[in-house]
């Protein structure tokens, strides 16, 4: 496949010597010549300007990690979800870190289907800088709603083992255990 | 005559006009924010470009996506986004973090290039107390930003860098009249490329046109997905997605003198389809016409 780089290049080159108003072509994936829409050109040729190594070989300044923690708390509809509607159609969330750990569960149903409860379980670990996402599904139990968690600074040290309790939309309990990232009944 | 020389110089470039790969690219990690304090926010952002420079699959030019939550105007004169823990960060804040993600991708750097992109979202703008001029200068900031990274890695001669802008643009989150102000806005201040890493969620999977979620129209994800500087990033987590995102492609081909494109996918772990499978999904229905960009939230 014609990489974006080389075909911006490609454009970027041809641009300087084409006259104006020509739509400047530009092969997307070795199709036919797709014309890469003018307002996007420039941009779209920086891209191929990019090195592939630094002029600067000095490593920047490290500033020192000193992790704060998030004390657990419930995230409501006015907290941003990250998860798309069509993975998941949130109802409401729980959050905690411990400054090196960070672990986000969003309750709800599944995007493509709202019969199927969903978790979606957003884990970070912010020394490493490394992120998972899990998705629990509870079958047919239609929206999931976290019904408590742990809250506050002692929830801060419970990221990894925390039980999350969650109701369903006909009412039933059910529990979610981070450890195992297994659903039981409550 | 233009025309053939043109495509001829094509032909002759490098590693042009090969048949189209049928492999979808290796993943690269994109990101949450999560933060309680400014200085964590860089911290963190550091230990992501590290994270990402030192796991970087191959030599070519790769999207380093943050997300630092949904856009928002802060006061009358700051813009910036709540995270996703509901910390506001203004935009400085935000700049901050990325020249710190820019950090730690040089620090890390093993081959490659990066396009540091600051990504938010269309959530709630409107029940924020948003207008939409608001929302146009959101863009306009979140472009302007992403200008004075670029800066910043220029003059620290991190010449394996880029940077650019991005949404996540979801039909659900807010309206069409709001969210294409944040378009608008970067094209406005005008550096910055403005990837979609959204959804054409409730749109139709057949034909070139339809309504989709929240009064929306393929017509207007088309327009946040393509118009001016906006590129298409789009998540595809099932093949519905994929189907939709092929309905807003023909939409566009019909109603406009150039040809849309895909510049790559935004997968996920834990859905429907394994990241591979998402890129692979909508090239065979957009043959040659998704750029080898896939960007994985949780891989």
């Amino acid at each position: 496949m014609l990489s974006r780089k080389v075909g911006a290049a490609a454009v970027a080159a041809l641009a300087l010597g084409a006259a104006g108003g020509l739509a400047v072509a530009a092969a997307v994936g070795g199709s036919p010549n797709v014309p890469v829409p003018p307002d996007k050109g420039a941009a779209l040729g920086r891209l191929a300007s990019v090195a592939t190594t630094d002029s600067n070989t000095e490593p920047a300044s490290t500033a020192s990690f000193e992790p704060q923690p998030i004390p657990g708390r419930m995230l409501g509809p006015e907290v941003p979800v990250p998860v798309s509607p069509s993975m998941l159609d949130a109802q409401n969330g729980w959050l905690a870190s411990d400054g090196k750990s960070l672990v986000a569960v969003y309750a709800g149903a599944a995007g493509n289907d709202p019969s199927v409860g969903r978790v979606v379980i957003v884990r970070q670990d912010l020394v490493a800088g490394r992120q998972t996402v899990q998705t629990v599904d509870a079958a047919e139990t239609g929206n999931l709603t976290i019904a408590s968690a742990p809250l506050g600074t002692s929830a801060e040290t419970l990221v990894q083992t925390a039980t999350i309790r969650l109701r369903t939309a006909d009412g039933r309990a059910l529990t979610l255990d981070l450890a195992t990232d297994g659903l039981g009944s409550g | 005559m233009r025309a053939v020389a043109v495509a001829t110089a094509l032909a002759a470039a490098p590693g042009c006009c090969s048949a189209a790969a049928a492999a979808a690219p290796a993943p690269v990690s994109a990101w949450y924010m999560y933060g309680s304090s400014a200085s964590d926010l860089k911290s963190y952002a550091y230990a992501h470009g590290c994270d990402f420079a030192s796991g970087q699959p191959e030599t070519s030019l790769r999207i380093l996506l943050l997300d630092f939550g949904a856009a928002r105007k802060l006061s009358s004169s700051t813009w910036g986004a709540v995270d996703f823990s509901n910390t506001m960060f203004s935009n400085a804040d935000i700049l901050a973090a990325l020249k710190r993600a820019a950090d730690g991708y040089h620090d890390c750097h093993v081959r490659g290039a990066v396009d540091i992109v600051y990504g938010n979202s269309n959530y709630h703008l409107s029940d924020s107390g948003m207008s939409t001029t608001d929302a146009w200068y959101a863009g306009y900031h979140q472009s302007e930003r992403s200008e004075d990274l670029h800066e910043y890695q220029s003059s620290h001669g991190y010449d394996s860098q880029t940077s650019d802008a991005a949404a996540d643009m979801e039909p659900s989150w807010d309206g069409r009249s709001m969210t294409k102000q944040l378009v608008n806005g970067d094209q406005g201040q005008g550096w910055a490329l403005y990837y979609d890493y959204g959804s054409a969620d409730g749109c139709p999977q057949s034909g070139n046109d339809g309504a989709c979620n929240n009064g929306w129209s393929v017509s207007d994800v088309g327009y946040v997905s393509f118009h001016g500087l906006a590129l298409p990033l789009p998540e595809i987590y099932y093949t519905a997605n994929a189907n939709q995102w092929t309905v807003v492609r023909r939409w566009w081909d019909a109603n406009h003198g150039d040809d849309y494109f895909f510049e790559g996918v935004t997968a996920s772990t834990g859905v429907g389809l394994t990241p591979a499978a998402a890129w692979n999904t909508l090239n065979s229905l957009n043959a040659g016409l998704v750029d080898s960009e896939l960007v994985c939230i949780g891989c």
